[in-house]
C-alpha cells in the first residue's frame, strides 16, 4: 500500500485532455456496455425476422386481409420477390418504436446515467468541461446510433436479397430500379432515417442533462413521440403538425417512389435539424448548471 | 506523536510568504452559501486549507461537509460567495486547478460491467496531465498503491465496498497531485483497509501534498490530520491547527504513582496544584511544567509509574463546541482557535 513509485509519472502541462483520446475512449465504453451488445444483436435479427415473417405475409395480403396501416400495406404488397423492398421497410418499421426507444436509451445512459452511477462527477473533476462533456456524449450517441441504423440496412439487404430475393427495386410508382440505383435509394433512406434519430437523441439529451434518472429519459422521450404521433392524426389539428416531429417520418417512404417526391423530405429534415438544434441548446443550457 | 514536528512545520509557512497571505493557502472560500430550495445546506463557511496541511473536515453527517467540498471542486455552484483553489478562482478556473487535484468526492462512481483497471482506464483518459503512452503504467502503479492489482481484472460489480472505496482512492491518485481531497475516505473499510488509507494519507503529507479529509468520525481525524474545522449546521464553528485545538482545553499531567497521598502532600509543598484521580494524580500545568513536576516527585521519593500529558479528547472538544453553536453563539467559538499570526 505504502509502495514507492517505481518511476514518475510523466506529467504535461496542459488543462484539457486531448480530444480524440476522450472521443475514443467514450466510444470504446458505450459500445462494450452489454447492453449495447444485446441492442446491436436485436437490429440484426430484426431484418431476419421481418423477411420470414414478410415471405410468409405475402400470401394474407394477397388474399386481401390488408393491415390497416396505409403506408405499410402499400409496402407490403410489393415485397414478393423484391427483397430490396426489405431494408426500407425494416427501416421504416424501426422508426415507429425500436430506433427512437435506442437512441433513448444510449442518451439516458449518456448523462443521466453516468449522473446516477457518479462517474460523471469523475470527468468533471478531471477536469472536462461541462461543454466538452456534452460534445463527448453527443458524438458518442451520434455514432452509436448511426451504426445502429447502418447495422439494420444492412442485415435489411442481405436478408432481403437472400430470404425474398430478387435483383433491383420495385418502386411503389411500379417501375423497378437497377441494383445500383436501389442501393442508392436505401442508403439515402438509412441516411434520413440517421438524421431523425438523431433528433429524438438530441431532444433524450436535453431531459437527460435534467435528471439523474435514466428511466425518466426513456419515458419522457417515448411518451413525446406516442403523444406526436396521436396530434399527428386528429385532422383537426393540421395547423399543429408542422412543428411535429414524427409528421416527417411517413414520407420517409417517399424514397421508393419513382420519381422521387422531395418535399416532404426535405420538410422532415429540416425538421429534424431543427429538433436538434434545440436538442443540443437546451442540454447546453443545463449541463452548464447542472449539479456534478 | 509527531505533532510537534508538524507544529514547527506550520509556523514556518507564514514567514515563507509573509508578502501575500493567499499564497500559502492551497483552498480558501469565503462567505460560502448553498441553498437548495428552502433547505440552507451551506452558511458563512470560510475555510481555510493551508499548503502541506491534512485538514480534517469534521461534522456530523448533513452539517455541509460534502456541499462545502462539491463547491470547493467546482461541481455545484454556490448561492453567495467566492471559492479559491490552488489561486484559481472557482468555478471558472477549474481547467488550471483541477489537474493539480485528485478527489473521492461522495463514494466512488465506476460502471459495474467494467473491471476495476477499465474503470479506471476511462478515467485515465480524461486526466489532461497524462500523457496518453504513460496511462497504462499510471493506472498499474495507482493499483498497486491501493492493493488492488490482484482484483484488477475483475468487474467492479463484484467489489467488495471496501474494494470500491480503494478504487475510488486509486483514481484521485492517478497523477501526482498537489492537492487531495477526499470525502469520507474510510467508509465502508475495514480496521486494515482504514490503517492503509492513513498510511496513504501520511504519505501525501510526506510528500508535501495538501490534504483535506472529511469525516465524521473522530479517533480518524485525530489520528492523521495536522489541521481541522469543525462544521456543524452547514457553518464552520471552529478551523486551526490539531493540537491548538485540542490543547485550548484544560491540560494537566497525570502520573501513576502508589503512593499518591505522599505525592499531593509533596507537590502541594511545592506550590503545585495537585488533586488525587481515580489512576493517580492529576497535576495541573498551569504555573509549573512536566519535568518539574517529575524532579520534585522523585526528590520527595515518590515511586513515579508513569508521567503523561492529559489532554481533552477531540470527541470533548467537539461536543463542546457543537453545544456552544446550538446555543447560539457558535460564530463566537470560531476567533477561539483561530491561528496565532
Amino acid at each position: 500500500m505504502t509502495l514507492a513509485l517505481d518511476a514518475p509519472i510523466v506529467t504535461e502541462q496542459r488543462t484539457k485532455a486531448p480530444v480524440v483520446r476522450l472521443l475514443r475512449s467514450e466510444l470504446r465504453f458505450m459500445i462494450r456496455r452489454p447492453r449495447t451488445l444485446v441492442a446491436f444483436g436485436v437490429l440484426a435479427v430484426a431484418p431476419i425476422i421481418a423477411a420470414v415473417a414478410m415471405s410468409l405475409a405475402t400470401t394474407a395480403v394477397n388474399n386481401g386481409q390488408i393491415s390497416t396501416d396505409r403506408q405499410l400495406a402499400s409496402i407490403a404488397s410489393i415485397v414478393a420477390g423484391n427483397g430490396m423492398i426489405l431494408p426500407v421497410f425494416v427501416l421504416m418499421l424501426s422508426m415507429v418504436m425500436l430506433l427512437p426507444m435506442l437512441s433513448s436509451m444510449w442518451s439516458a445512459d449518456a448523462l443521466a446515467g453516468e449522473t446516477q452511477t457518479g462517474a460523471l462527477r469523475g470527468l468533471l473533476l478531471a477536469p472536462v468541461s461541462r461543454v466538452r462533456v456534452l460534445a463527448v456524449k453527443a458524438f458518442g450517441v451520434a455514432v452509436v446510433t448511426t451504426l445502429a441504423v447502418v447495422t439494420l440496412t444492412v442485415f435489411g439487404i442481405l436478408a432481403g436479397l437472400t430470404i425474398l430475393g430478387g435483383d433491383g427495386l420495385l418502386t411503389m410508382s411500379g417501375t423497378t430500379l437497377p441494383m445500383g440505383e436501389s442501393l442508392g435509394r436505401v442508403a439515402l433512406m438509412a441516411a434520413l432515417v440517421t438524421i431523425q434519430v438523431w433528433a429524438v437523441a438530441a431532444v433524450a439529451l436535453a431531459v437527460s442533462a435534467a435528471t439523474e434518472h435514466p428511466l425518466v429519459v426513456m419515458a419522457s422521450t417515448l411518451g413525446g413521440i406516442i403523444i406526436f404521433t396521436i396530434l399527428n392524426n386528429i385532422p383537426a389539428l393540421d395547423w399543429l403538425h408542422p412543428w411535429l416531429l414524427t409528421d416527417g417520418w411517413d414520407s420517409l417512404a417517399d424514397v421508393i417512389r419513382d420519381p422521387m417526391p422531395t418535399d416532404g423530405i426535405t420538410d422532415g429534415l429540416l425538421r429534424a435539424v431543427c429538433y436538434i438544434v434545440i436538442g443540443y441548446s437546451l442540454a447546453l443550457a443545463r449541463m452548464s448548471t447542472k449539479d456534478g | 506523536m509527531s505533532t510537534v514536528t508538524d507544529m514547527t512545520i506550520e509556523e514556518e509557512a507564514p514567514a515563507v510568504s509573509a508578502a501575500g497571505a493567499p499564497a500559502r493557502l492551497a483552498a480558501r472560500t469565503r462567505n460560502l452559501r448553498k441553498v437548495y430550495g428552502s433547505t440552507v445546506a451551506v452558511d458563512h463557511v470560510d475555510l481555510d486549507v493551508p499548503v502541506g496541511a491534512v485538514l480534517g473536515m469534521l461534522g456530523p453527517n448533513g452539517s455541509g461537509k460534502t456541499t462545502t467540498i462539491r463547491m470547493l471542486l467546482g461541481l455545484v455552484l454556490p448561492t453567495a460567495g467566492s471559492v479559491e483553489l490552488l489561486g484559481h478562482k472557482m468555478p471558472d478556473g477549474a481547467g488550471w486547478a483541477l489537474p493539480e487535484v485528485g478527489a473521492l468526492v461522495e463514494g466512488p462512481g465506476f460502471h459495474p460491467f467494467l473491471s476495476g483497471r477499465e474503470n479506471l482506464l476511462r478515467v485515465a483518459a480524461a486526466e489532461p496531465r497524462l500523457a496518453s503512452k504513460d496511462i497504462p503504467r499510471a493506472v498499474g502503479q495507482a493499483l498497486e498503491r491501493v492493493g488492488l492489482t490482484a482484483a484488477a481484472n475483475r468487474r467492479y460489480r463484484g467489489y467488495s465496498l471496501g474494494m470500491k472505496q480503494r478504487l475510488g482512492l486509486a483514481s484521485a491518485l492517478l497523477v501526482p497531485r498537489k492537492f487531495v481531497v477526499l470525502d469520507e475516505p474510510t467508509n465502508g473499510l475495514d480496521p486494515a483497509g482504514t490503517r492503509e488509507v492513513r498510511a496513504v494519507i501520511a504519505d501525501l503529507h510526506k510528500a508535501g501534498t495538501t490534504v483535506l479529509v472529511s469525516s465524521h468520525l473522530l479517533a480518524e481525524v485525530e489520528a492523521t490530520c495536522t489541521h481541522v474545522a469543525v462544521l456543524h449546521k452547514g457553518s464552520v464553528v471552529a478551523q486551526g491547527e490539531l493540537t491548538e485545538l485540542l490543547e485550548a482545553g484544560d491540560s494537566g499531567l497525570l502520573v501513576s504513582t502508589p503512593d499518591v497521598t505522599v505525592a499531593v502532600n509533596a507537590l502541594r509543598d511545592n506550590r503545585i496544584p495537585a488533586r488525587e484521580a481515580p489512576d493517580g494524580v492529576h497535576v495541573d500545568l498551569a504555573a509549573t511544567t512536566a519535568p518539574e513536576v517529575v524532579a520534585t516527585l522523585v526528590r520527595a521519593g515518590v515511586a513515579v509509574h508513569e508521567a503523561r500529558r492529559q489532554r481533552t479528547g477531540l470527541e470533548e472538544v467537539f461536543a463542546r463546541l457543537t453545544e456552544a453553536a446550538d446555543k447560539g453563539n457558535g460564530l463566537s467559538d470560531v476567533d477561539t482557535f483561530e491561528e496565532k499570526s
